[in-house]
């Protein structure tokens, strides 16, 4: 009958000691009641509309009540809105949660922040008619800027005591957290098993994309300060290859701040501040992790890849920047795909290579560091160039020209793969030194009689364990280019055959640049060297 | 008439012939046939007792009413429809008045969705309505039930409702619409359709009283030798021949136009101004004023004004003469003062004329005065309170911070529920739910006087346009007038049957208008304190009162945020303005009167054009039909701050004011 219902009288009659109240009673009470509460609540509404209120607070109902010269109800008066709380298991029942306080912890608590004081501040709603968009304003109609929005300029200053970023509310506790507790791993401990497990939860977690924005200006505020911290920059490109790994993030708005910081552990001129820093190996990473995002996001940002490539591409050709920005560019766009290879590096690869002889002679480099970095790049160009090759040859299988000896050849070839791998690894382990001297000193019998084919050969086999393990595993290329010519690097007897067999290598790649137009011949030709001769050497030479 | 005059033709015959028999068989005749024509369905359905009422009856009888109403012609069904919410009404109230308190519920339940639309809030206020005693007691439900609504239908409505009535046999329903309603029927075509928003407002006194009240006679017209004539004067002298002089006058206008740019310099030399005393009407000598032709009657006041000081005077000329004609072209430029850090604690706020002082009233109590004009150069401040406040002990220099922005005025004991500043800014005036009202200098930063009079919280108080005497209202239904050297109001209007809210002046002072949560508005004779006008047609309670400074308009915002402009001199709606989505909490008209802005919780001002619409209503007085809705100039919404306060100057610059509010 009435919405207060029975109970609710008997409960109340009990709470304030009456035990007795019989049925009857309280059914005709419960109209009653509800009349009374309707009542007060039709002053409450009243006292908040004279306080220019739109929501309905504990004074208001105060406020009614003593106007009905009914005690006020003390404890519920509060600045705020009420947070109510649905009751588990009913559908319009709620509750205020009101915790228990300790009063220790009243009087321990640090007293807190005196709440700012009333304040006016004035700005122009609209110059004859029109909104002037100015912070102030609503942000509707930016389209005109007013001449004259002086005044509100100066008297800024007391608004951005009120006004926040409203994203900072949308973080959750957790999040933060999380946040702190991930770059705390990151700054610190990027070595822990721990790191590798937060890794793991950046790249499947669900929750994270509120957090994006602030990885994202972590990342770049790191990367800009600890240039000289190899193990920092390091971690911080795992955590960028985490997040976008992460299924559930929606990273695309952040690229354009994320990619500066990528791009820059790639190709900064130095990148930790220790000798023992294997910063190659984080350029090799991060080329990566450049190629991936491109490959990503190419389709979403059309001038994502351009823009990465032109960067790189200046990094290249711009022959006052370091040997070691040479080398991160060429690993970046050779990350980017042989055609990017094929169309950027090749052409400028004659003079590049001009440019690099006199750092990798050894009569003209005193300084071993350059000299070892002038190999490192030279490698990376071997690489980047087979790779490119190694396409080439897989897009027109058809074009082999002798197909017959290929085939024969390849039986060959896959028969000799296996041993010749674990040459190669032992070869690592002794420094190398048969492999450097066959590659030196296959070029020298090889050349004369053969004419290209056989140039190609020699530039092959100039780093015969890299070449070849390229075309038969890209993915450790690069590994072992490294590992080979760090071998050939630490061999002062080398650097005089390698000059020689430099020149050759140079002729073959002008010949292939000159041949530009020519491709599919050329490249059947060059391929069918690469495919087929590069293993020979080894194999004679092993067998 | 014909008819008639033959009849009489007839019998003057028969008598001059002496035919007695004749003559008296005539009457006889003719007063059975006047008898038949009298005997309406209505006087029958009087006759019929309301015998076997069951509580089944009404439900019975208002669900078949109810689908008959619905699925009747298309035509006539709008007015049939009004008949329903009566109906409804007054069924549920009988059942619960007989203790059927559950069926009433159940009635009221299954039919409330019908008249939500339209009366949601009396529908609130009745739910709770669930024993007899409720309803004696339930000041709305008893007058509901004494008074009688009455409904305009046209002839062919009224029949085809009569015809059902009759058939149906209903005789719950008969009774109850004998009872309760009074038919008004019109011939010929049924009304529009949005003539539909003839609402049933509760009103104290019958339909038909509040119809006479609306007839006394109301002189809207302006009073005599005001400023602007003068100023038409003045300058008309000024063309002629005192040249010098208007070049001094020309050099002081673009100094003080310089002054209004750094605003409140101007409030400053205002301030200088020696409190002004009241003396009789005889201050100025009246002028012959032949030369001015005008189009608003010119009237004497009833009161007795005070004087306006000279210096006042030139300043309030010189911003006429460089007041800006606003138009639908011409949009005013609007400067916010947004209060910030309040913690929701601000009721209320109001601007002086010249934008450089900024009141608010707080639910603790205090009012909050801020000067704009020493915010911009917070280094000077200091140094200028030392002056200023030497003696003043309610001027609280803040030792923690050194300064505070603020002058603070504490005297209340509840939370202040309006501020205003007076015509020239030199006084502030406050309510209280303390219920009383206190006068607060802005030269001195002191309270004044103390006036004590209501006995519930008051809601709003207003000084009139020439100051020294204001009006309030409260919650104890009356609005007062008082004037500043009483302690005791000077007159006390009482009538409204709820809260009156909001109060505001006429522009020749000669009246007040108030607004009510009985959702009505009306206008009240200050010298007989006699209510001569009410205006129905709000459906919730009226939040906001302006009027036309020609004196022929006023505008009324309400709680749903529907504003409606008034003619006083009819006492009819012009136009309803539609597009406000909550309360409207200010209203405010440009000083030529062309333009209206109104400021709502729906964080927007906007401007609406009022010439368009008032020209139609002069026109075409009468067709006030759906043509002349007035347009909707502008909306200018505000970063999530709820407009309290519009104020334009006297140069047409308008000031607003709001609370930002993070939660909007």
């Amino acid at each position: 009958m009435s919405i207060v219902p029975k109970e609710t009288i008997e409960v109340i009659a009990q709470s304030i000691g009456i035990n007795n109240l019989s049925p009857d009673v309280a059914l005709a009470l419960a109209p009653d009641v509800e009349y009374r509460v309707r009542e007060i609540m039709q002053e409450a509404i009243k006292c908040m509309r004279h306080s220019k209120r739109t929501t309905l607070t504990a004074d208001d109902v105060d406020s009614a009540l003593s106007l009905r010269n009914v005690e006020p109800i003390y404890g519920f008066a509060s600045g705020d809105p009420l947070r109510f709380k649905r009751a588990v298991g009913h559908k319009d029942l709620f509750y205020i949660d009101d915790k228990d306080v300790e009063f220790k912890d009243v009087i321990d608590a640090p007293l807190p922040k005196a709440p700012l004081d009333t304040a006016v501040v004035a700005h122009w709603l609209a110059i004859e008619g029109v909104q002037p968009a100015i912070p102030e304003n609503a942000p509707v109609e930016a389209l005109v800027a007013p001449s004259d929005n002086k005044k509100p300029e100066h008297k800024e200053d007391g608004l951005p005591v009120d006004i926040k970023l409203p994203v900072k509310h949308v973080l959750s506790r957790e999040l933060q957290l999380y946040f702190d507790k991930i770059t705390e791993l990151t700054v610190n401990k990027s070595d822990s098993v721990l790191f590798k497990e937060a890794l793991q939860s950046l790249a499947t977690d669900s929750g994270l994309h509120p957090l994006v924005p602030y990885f994202t200006y972590f990342v770049a505020d790191e990367v800009t300060r600890g240039l000289n911290d190899f193990s920092l920059l390091f971690a911080l490109m795992r955590v960028v290859r985490s997040l976008l790994q992460n299924p559930h993030i929606h990273i695309e708005p952040y690229l354009h701040q994320l990619m500066p910081s990528v791009i820059t552990c790639l190709v900064a001129k130095r990148l930790g501040n220790r000798f023992s820093d294997n910063h190659w190996e984080l350029r090799n990473f991060t080329a990566d992790l450049v190629a991936s995002i491109c490959k990503r996001f190419g389709h979403v940002y059309h001038n994502l890849q351009p823009r990465v490539t032109r960067t790189l591409l200046h990094a290249f050709l711009d022959p006052t920047k370091a040997l070691t920005q040479h080398y991160g560019a060429i690993q970046g766009l050779a990350a980017l795909g042989p055609s990017v290879v094929r169309l950027l590096l090749l052409p400028n690869l004659e003079p590049y290579l001009q440019l690099l002889e006199p750092e990798i002679l050894l009569e003209k480099q005193k300084n071993e560091m350059k000299r070892h970095e002038a190999w490192r790049v030279y490698g990376a160009l071997q690489c980047a160039a087979g790779k490119c090759m190694y396409d080439r040859l897989k897009m027109f299988p058809g074009l082999l020209a002798p197909p017959a000896r290929a085939v024969s050849r390849t039986n060959g070839r896959v028969i000799m793969t296996t041993p010749n791998k674990r040459k190669a690894g032992k070869d690592d382990m002794m420094q190398q030194p048969p492999v450097k001297k066959i590659a030196t000193d296959g070029p020298m019998g090889i050349v004369p009689p053969i004419s290209l084919p056989a140039n190609m050969q020699g530039t092959v086999d100039g780093f015969p364990a890299a070449s070849g393990q390229s075309n038969l595993g890209p993915s450790s290329s690069v590994q072992v280019t490294n590992d080979s010519i760090s071998g050939s690097s630490g061999k002062r007897e080398d650097d005089g055959r390698a000059a020689k067999m430099l020149t050759v290598l140079s002729q073959a790649w002008k010949e292939d640049v000159d041949a530009g137009h020519l491709l599919a011949s050329l490249f059947e030709l060059f391929g069918e060297s690469m495919f087929s001769f590069t293993p020979r050497p080894e194999l004679s030479f092993f067998l | 008439m014909e008819d008639e005059e033959i009849e009489k033709m007839v019998i003057a015959y028969l008598k001059k012939k002496g035919f007695k028999q004749t003559e008296l068989a005539l009457q006889e005749e003719q007063s059975k046939s006047s008898f038949a024509s009298q005997t309406d369905p209505d006087k029958q359905i009087l006759s019929v007792t309301e015998s076997e009422s069951g509580p089944a009856q009404y439900q019975d009888g208002y669900s078949k009413l109810r689908s008959w109403t619905y699925s009747s012609l298309d035509l006539y069904k709008h007015e049939l429809l009004r008949v329903l919410y009566p109906v409804f009404i007054h069924c549920f109230m009988d059942l619960v008045a007989k203790g059927h308190t559950q069926e009433a519920r159940a009635f009221f339940n299954s039919f409330r969705e019908d008249h939500e639309l339209m009366h949601l809030r009396d529908l609130q206020k009745l739910e709770g309505v669930l024993s007899p005693s409720h309803l004696e007691e339930m000041e709305f439900a008893h007058s509901l039930r004494q008074s009688k609504i009455s409904i305009k239908m046209c002839q062919y409505s009224y029949e085809l409702l009569v015809q059902y009535l009759q058939k149906s046999q209903s005789i719950t329903i008969l009774g109850i619409i004998n009872e309760h309603i009074n038919f008004e029927v019109s011939p010929g075509q049924p009304s529009t359709i949005s003539d539909d928003a003839d609402v049933v407002t509760l009103l104290g006194s019958s339909q038909d009283t509040s119809k006479l009240i609306n007839q006394k006679e109301i002189r809207w017209g302006l009073l005599e030798d005001s400023l602007e004539e003068r100023l038409e004067k003045a300058g008309a002298l000024m063309s002629d021949s005192e040249k010098p002089e208007g070049e001094t006058k020309e050099g002081e206008v673009e100094e003080n136009k310089k002054k209004s740019v750094d605003g409140g310099k101007q409030g400053a030399s205002v301030k200088k101004l020696k409190k002004d005393k009241v003396v009789g009407t005889t201050g100025k000598s009246i002028r012959s004023e032949t030369n001015i032709v005008s189009m608003a009657p010119r009237v004497k006041p009833e009161l007795s004004l005070p004087e306006i000081p000279t210096e006042v005077e030139h300043s309030i000329l010189e911003d006429l003469r460089n007041r800006v004609q606003l138009g639908s072209l011409a949009l005013p430029s609007v400067s916010f003062y947004t209060f910030i850090n309040t913690h929701n604690g601000l009721n209320c706020s109001s601007i002086s004329h010249d934008g450089s002082l900024v009141a608010g009233g707080f639910s603790d109590s205090s009012v909050k005065v801020w000067d704009m004009s020493k915010i911009g150069q917070q280094s000077d401040t200091s140094i200028m309170q030392g002056e200023n406040d030497s003696a003043s002990i309610e001027h609280l220099m803040g030792p923690e911070d050194g300064k505070r922005s603020y002058t603070l005025f504490q005297g209340h004991a509840g939370p202040v529920y309006s501020v205003k500043f007076s015509p020239l800014g030199d006084f502030i005036l406050s309510s209280s739910a303390d219920s009383t009202i206190r006068l607060w200098s802005t030269k001195l930063n002191a309270n004044l006087v103390c006036y004590k009079g209501h006995n519930y919280p008051v809601w709003d108080v207003q000084f009139s346009p020439v100051g020294h005497y204001f009006a309030s209202s409260s919650h104890d239904r009356t609005a007062r007038i008082w004037s500043m050297d009483r302690i005791q109001p000077l007159r006390i209007m009482a009538g409204h049957l709820s809260d009156v809210d909001c109060v505001q002046w006429h522009a020749n002072c000669n009246y007040i208008a108030t607004g009510s949560s009985d959702k009505t508005v009306r206008l009240w004779d200050v010298q007989s304190g006699e209510c001569v006008r009410i205006f129905i047609g709000h459906r919730s309670m009226v939040l906001s009162l302006a009027m036309s400074p020609d004196g022929r308009y006023m505008t009324s915002g309400d709680e749903d945020g529907m504003i409606m402009m008034w003619d006083l001199s009819s006492g009819r709606c012009v136009t309803p303005l539609m597009g406000h989505t909550s309360c409207v909490w200010t209203l405010a008209f440009s000083r030529e009167g062309s333009l209206l802005a109104s400021g709502s919780a729906d964080c927007t001002v906007k401007l609406w054009d009022v010439t368009a619409s008032t020209k139609v209503a002069r026109t075409e007085e009468n067709k006030s039909g759906a043509m002349n809705r007035l347009r909707s100039l502008k909306t200018l919404p505000t970063r999530s701050t709820p407009v309290y306060t519009l104020q334009f100057s006297r140069r047409n610059l308008l000031f607003a004011a709001g609370v930002l509010s993070k939660g909007v």
